[in-house]
């Protein structure tokens, strides 16, 4: 559960709050709007990657603010997409005139608000181009790829994104960069817990001990379906499987690799499961590339985690390869 | 003031004290196949929609209740924020000077259509158009039969109930429910009841 708060209604307030105290080395808060903006923030002439949604996912969204990865993160409500007020107001204020990306994970709310500000800008001559995130295997049949929530594939995406736009590429290439990494990410995730919003009695959702959830998303939704528990080695082998089920077109075997932790579940047990991970796509015979294990795209308190693959092209390594300094996220 | 700007002021401020007296049934039932922010939303959007509405220095209904919906939608964030505050701003675009039933009427049908086209919906995806648009059809037949409009209001609610119930049933289409397929089942769509609660805290206002 969410043990420390304040007023439950000022929660995301008071981590803004925090977290540009702590982090003061690397991002500021944008003036009168929820948002992070990079100290560097507006660079002249380069493209500005806006990053967003809402709060209880942490390194996600306002952790990958900084050098090498997004310009400003809108900061919504938990698990609750910004206004598109909210968006409009980062964009304005990290705007330095080569055109603004938007990516973010597909949720109704996220596509909705993103949407209200992309055209308010675009009124004003701002060309904002919108990169959804859409990983998730488990949310849609290949046949409805585009219908698929993005989870963890964010980190991935948001990193190439960040990538493209610090070395100065155009507008076109940054969103010709970032589908292309979102088109080539797949991730599965299971959960062995809920999650409980602050100042909620309940958890969101309950997972019997016995059990897990499968599919799940990232905002203590259940899963698509409940299955025996298993061991960690099995558990292993049915992410591998699931995600190697839905390999997509022009596939290498160069695969960048994210075991990613969704709140409560620790990073050795993360290791353990790793291991078996690592053989498995091994056994496949993927080349794994500079894999993560840890939190990069948390659910809260949630208990569970979700296996990340991106296949990479000579392009996209390159990106992955680049410098990045953020708060949640240093490559040098 | 006019009588219609006090009357929509009235209105918003029940609409806001009914949802906070309901905010965690709507909590739950949004728990069951979303993320349970619903409740908190509505609150946090119609808080910003009174503060607006009570402020709004205007003779007109309609004024009033524009300032309410564009507040709603510029602070409550995620989808319901942009469908709940622009369908009340929408309505307050469509009102007349003097609102009748048949003006009621065409303002919430508007009001329903951009839902619609916003959210890519239509009766039957389990969402609050379940609940408006069988209420505004009601409200148009009693508006052709010469009703006054709070006993055309009162009379089209049962037909929002019914359309609130039956999403119970109803597998998701749209929204984050709608990655559950099946499991959406059982649970009534928060939206439709959100929607069927001010419907009917409209209904409860214009009686006093």
């Amino acid at each position: 559960m969410t043990r420390l708060y304040n007023d439950p209604t000022q929660f995301k307030e008071d981590l803004i709050d925090g977290f540009t105290r702590a982090y003061s080395r690397y991002v500021r808060r944008v003036p009168d709007a929820a948002g992070v903006m990079a100290l560097n923030a507006p660079q002249q002439g380069k493209v500005t990657v806006l990053i967003g949604g809402g709060s209880g996912h942490y390194p996600a969204f306002a952790g990958y603010v900084g050098k090498g990865m997004a310009d400003v993160a809108v900061i919504g409500d938990v698990f609750t997409s910004p206004s598109g007020e909210q968006v409009y107001r980062c964009t304005k204020s990290a705007y330095g005139g080569a055109g603004v990306l938007y990516s973010f994970g597909n949720y109704s709310g996220d596509v909705l608000n993103f949407g209200l500000a992309a055209r308010r800008c675009q009124k004003e001559g701002i060309d904002v181009r919108t990169v959804l995130v859409t990983d998730d295997i488990a949310s849609a049949s290949p046949a409805e790829i585009e219908d698929r929530r993005g989870i963890a594939g964010d980190f991935y995406v948001f990193k190439i994104a960040g990538a493209s736009a610090s070395r100065g590429d155009s507008l076109d290439d940054v969103e010709v960069f970032t589908r292309l990494a979102n088109d080539r990410t797949r991730s599965f995730g299971v959960a062995f817990s809920g999650c409980r919003l602050p100042g909620q009695k309940e958890d969101l959702f309950t997972v019997e001990p016995d059990r897990m959830e499968l599919g799940l998303g990232v905002h203590g939704e259940p899963g698509i379906e409940s299955a025996i528990m298993l061991p960690a080695s099995e558990i292993a082998k049915l992410m591998v499987d699931k995600v190697l089920s839905d390999v997509p077109s022009d596939a290498g075997n160069k695969v960048a690799v994210l075991l990613n932790g969704l709140g409560s579940t620790k990073y050795e047990e993360l290791f353990v499961l790793y291991k078996d991970v690592d053989a498995q796509l091994k056994a496949n015979g993927l080349d794994l590339h500079e894999p993560f294990v840890g939190e990069f795209v948390s659910s809260l308190n949630m208990a569970g985690c979700s296996l990340t693959v991106l296949w990479l092209t000579d392009e996209l390594q390159t990106l992955h390869d680049a410098p990045a300094m953020t708060p949640g996220f240093t490559r040098v | 003031m006019s009588t219609q700007a006090t009357i929509a002021k009235k209105c918003i401020a029940n609409m806001l004290s009914v949802i906070e007296g309901v905010e965690d049934e709507l909590a739950r039932l949004d728990a069951f196949a979303g993320d349970g922010d619903h409740g908190a939303g509505m609150v946090r959007g119609l808080r910003a929609a009174n503060e607006a509405a009570q402020a709004a220095e205007s003779e007109f209904a309609s004024q009033v209740v524009s300032a309410a919906g564009e507040a709603f939608v510029n602070t409550a964030g995620g989808a319901s924020g942009v469908l709940f505050g622009t369908l009340i701003a929408t309505i307050g675009e469509n009102l007349s000077e003097d609102p009748d039933t048949e003006n009621v009427y065409h303002a919430l049908k508007a009001g329903t259509n951009i839902v619609c086209e916003l959210g890519k919906t239509s009766v039957g995806d389990k969402t609050m158009i379940d609940t408006l648009m069988p209420f505004v059809e009601a409200l148009g037949e009693a508006s052709q039969q010469g009703s006054i409009l709070i006993d055309a209001w009162i009379q089209a609610l049962p037909r929002a109930k019914s359309g609130m119930e039956a999403t119970a049933d109803m597998v998701s289409k749209r929204g984050r429910s709608s990655r559950l397929g099946d499991r959406s089942k059982g649970g009534m769509d928060p939206g439709a009841v959100s929607i069927y609660y001010l419907l009917q805290s409209v209904a409860d206002t214009l009686k006093t």
